[in-house]
């Protein structure tokens, strides 16, 4: 079993270190640590680079860990990180987050992925009043018999002050994002980590890269469900002559705003997106048999990692109670 | 993965079996120094984790834990430095010195260092967020150091001061609480605190822990300082 050399620690260790790394970031450090021979043409390094993410993530299987790419939904650029493959005793130390700052989180999560019009961001207010003890399992359980529900003191205690400074600690850590209107949106982290568990919550996917749909644009027809993302609406109409119509009912839709050099790097970017979903669709076969078993949830990566001990409760008061209202 | 036939074959466990146990102790390592910012992990707390699945023979937790340090070495590029947990000095001056120094002898606690060399570590990898907490820890043992190895706390904090860091600051915009701070280097086994009973009260003192005094750490130390101070690396007298 060939051992891994510096160069693979050191991009190991950078992601461990720093956190999630934007694309070109970390290209560049690959760069620079891969000694470049007069005339190695750009394919070639993106085969080597692809090489050495193979080699690492065969190495990381014996830890349950995995090196992948997400994309940012709000700026469309791709992200590496190293995320966490299975909930277990072990990872549910890797936080520094409480319990009630994790169930915090979930709510606004939830909050997010259920916003109507694509927009994939809540208002600060609307975060900050976001009520913990739906996150309980069973409080918002229609087929609960009205029995007390343990409610957690830390939870009724959790105060508008401690609330806005989780908030803060949050977006600082990447698992929420501030948009430029002042709203608040999933962070980098998030999407890295809850790939299978927007899945499992049926969130909509975009009808391009199939992947959970939370910032996109929705078909103007109210009666079509189709929702592609801003930088997959303009990849796919990039140099067709014809009008960009929804491939559901045939709606004209609107133009993006997303830049033209972006769609390039999005291209480039996808064949290693591609590679990551092929590996996770053939995993997702082999576990579906298991599903029901095991409740298999992509947690979260090593840096500043939450528990997803509340996250499967979670999923199950979705399910139940559908939307959550938040006013 | 392929354990040396003599040494594995002492152990009538499954292969698969070992690796996954291997796993778990390599991702109990990582997700404890996130989760407690690099405090020592005791090496009780691993055999725990062997021996709770039921596993009693004898050398099996030593040699689980000697795979998983290969494996960080391997897979991450890190080292599972190990530590002795020392004792405050005013301990090893009474008359019990050599026996309770031996009882300490079991107390080994791991941290995880980067393997990487400095230059690769500064450009990739060091996250340029932290480097206040680096500079923290430098500056702290440093004037430890050059106090002898021990210091007051009321010195500690004078001298400080004079960097800008006072002890009742909680809103400092990079550290917010600075005791704590300080504190968190305790928790990291750089300092170690010690109360002592004088005749005005309570003292408490501080003087290097087993993380700052480890070889290669404090032998850069003091030439780090020697090369400030200008004057060769040997303690001076405080007074």
């Amino acid at each position: 079993m060939a051992a891994l050399s510096w160069r693979h620690h050191t991009l190991i260790q950078s992601l461990l270190s720093r956190g999630p790394l934007k694309e070109d970031d970390f290209a560049s450090i690959f760069s620079q640590l891969t000694v470049k021979n007069s005339g190695s043409r750009k394919q070639q390094e993106r085969k080597l680079f692809n090489e050495y993410l193979k080699k690492i993530n065969a190495e990381f299987s014996c830890v349950q860990l995995e090196l992948r790419a997400c994309r940012n939904q709000y700026d469309g650029h791709v992200y590496y990180g190293v995320v966490n493959n299975v909930e277990d005793d072990q990872s549910k130390l890797g936080t520094k987050y409480t319990v009630p700052q994790i169930a915090f989180y979930k709510g606004i999560v939830e909050a997010i992925i259920h916003d109507a019009e694509g927009e994939g961001c809540i208002y600060n207010t609307a975060a900050l009043n976001i009520r913990l003890e739906s996150q309980v399992h069973g409080a918002t359980d229609s087929q609960s018999q009205g029995g007390a529900v343990q409610i957690p003191p830390a939870f009724k205690n959790f105060s508008m002050s401690q609330k806005e400074k989780t908030l803060d600690q949050l977006v600082n850590d990447q698992w929420l994002c501030s948009t430029p209107e002042g709203k608040i949106g999933i962070g980098v982290r998030s999407f890295l980590d809850l790939r299978s568990w927007f899945r499992t919550n049926e969130v909509p996917s975009c009808e391009v890269c199939n992947e959970a749909a939370i910032k996109a644009q929705l078909c103007p027809n109210e009666a079509c469900n189709v929702r592609l993302h801003s930088y997959c609406l303009e990849k796919k109409f990039s140099g067709q002559r014809g009008e960009k119509v929804c491939s559901g009912c045939g709606t004209q839709l609107q133009g993006s705003t997303v830049k033209a050099e972006l769609v390039e790097e999005i291209t480039n970017a996808d064949v290693h997106l591609q590679n990551s979903q092929q590996a996770e669709s053939s995993r997702k076969r082999s576990r579906r048999s298991n599903r029901e078993a095991n409740a298999d949830i992509d947690d979260t990566g090593d840096d500043s990692s939450l528990t997803s001990a509340t996250m499967s409760k979670t999923k199950r008061v979705t399910r139940s109670s559908g939307r959550l209202s938040i006013n | 993965m392929s354990y040396p036939p003599e040494i594995a074959s002492q152990f009538d466990i499954p292969d698969l079996e070992k690796d996954k146990l291997v796993g778990e102790v390599i991702r109990y390592i990582l997700f404890k120094t996130e989760q407690n910012s690099g405090c020592p992990i005791r090496r009780e707390e691993l055999t725990q984790l062997i021996t709770a699945k039921g596993y009693k023979q004898r050398n099996f937790p030593s040699f689980v834990i000697d795979e998983a340090k290969s494996k960080l070495s391997s897979i991450f590029g890190y080292e599972m430095r190990e530590l002795q947990r020392s004792r405050p000095s005013a301990a090893a001056n009474t008359g019990r010195a050599s026996q309770s120094q031996q009882s300490v002898g079991d107390a080994k606690s791991y941290i995880i260092i980067s393997k990487l060399p400095s230059d690769v570590y500064g450009k990739f990898v060091e996250d340029k967020s932290s480097v206040h907490l680096s500079g923290l820890t430098f500056v702290v043992i440093g004037i430890i150091h050059l106090a002898g190895g021990k210091i007051t706390e009321e010195n500690l904090w004078h001298h400080l001061k004079r960097l800008g860091l006072h002890e009742n600051e909680e809103n400092h915009p990079k550290f917010s609480n600075t005791k704590q701070a300080l504190e968190a280097l305790v928790q990291q086994r750089y300092l170690q605190k010690e109360k002592v009973n004088g005749p005005e009260g309570n003292i408490v003192h501080y003087e290097l822990a087993e993380r700052a005094l480890d070889a290669p750490i404090y032998d850069k130390i003091k030439e780090y300082v020697a090369q400030m101070v200008q004057k060769d690396a040997t303690p001076l007298e405080y007074d």
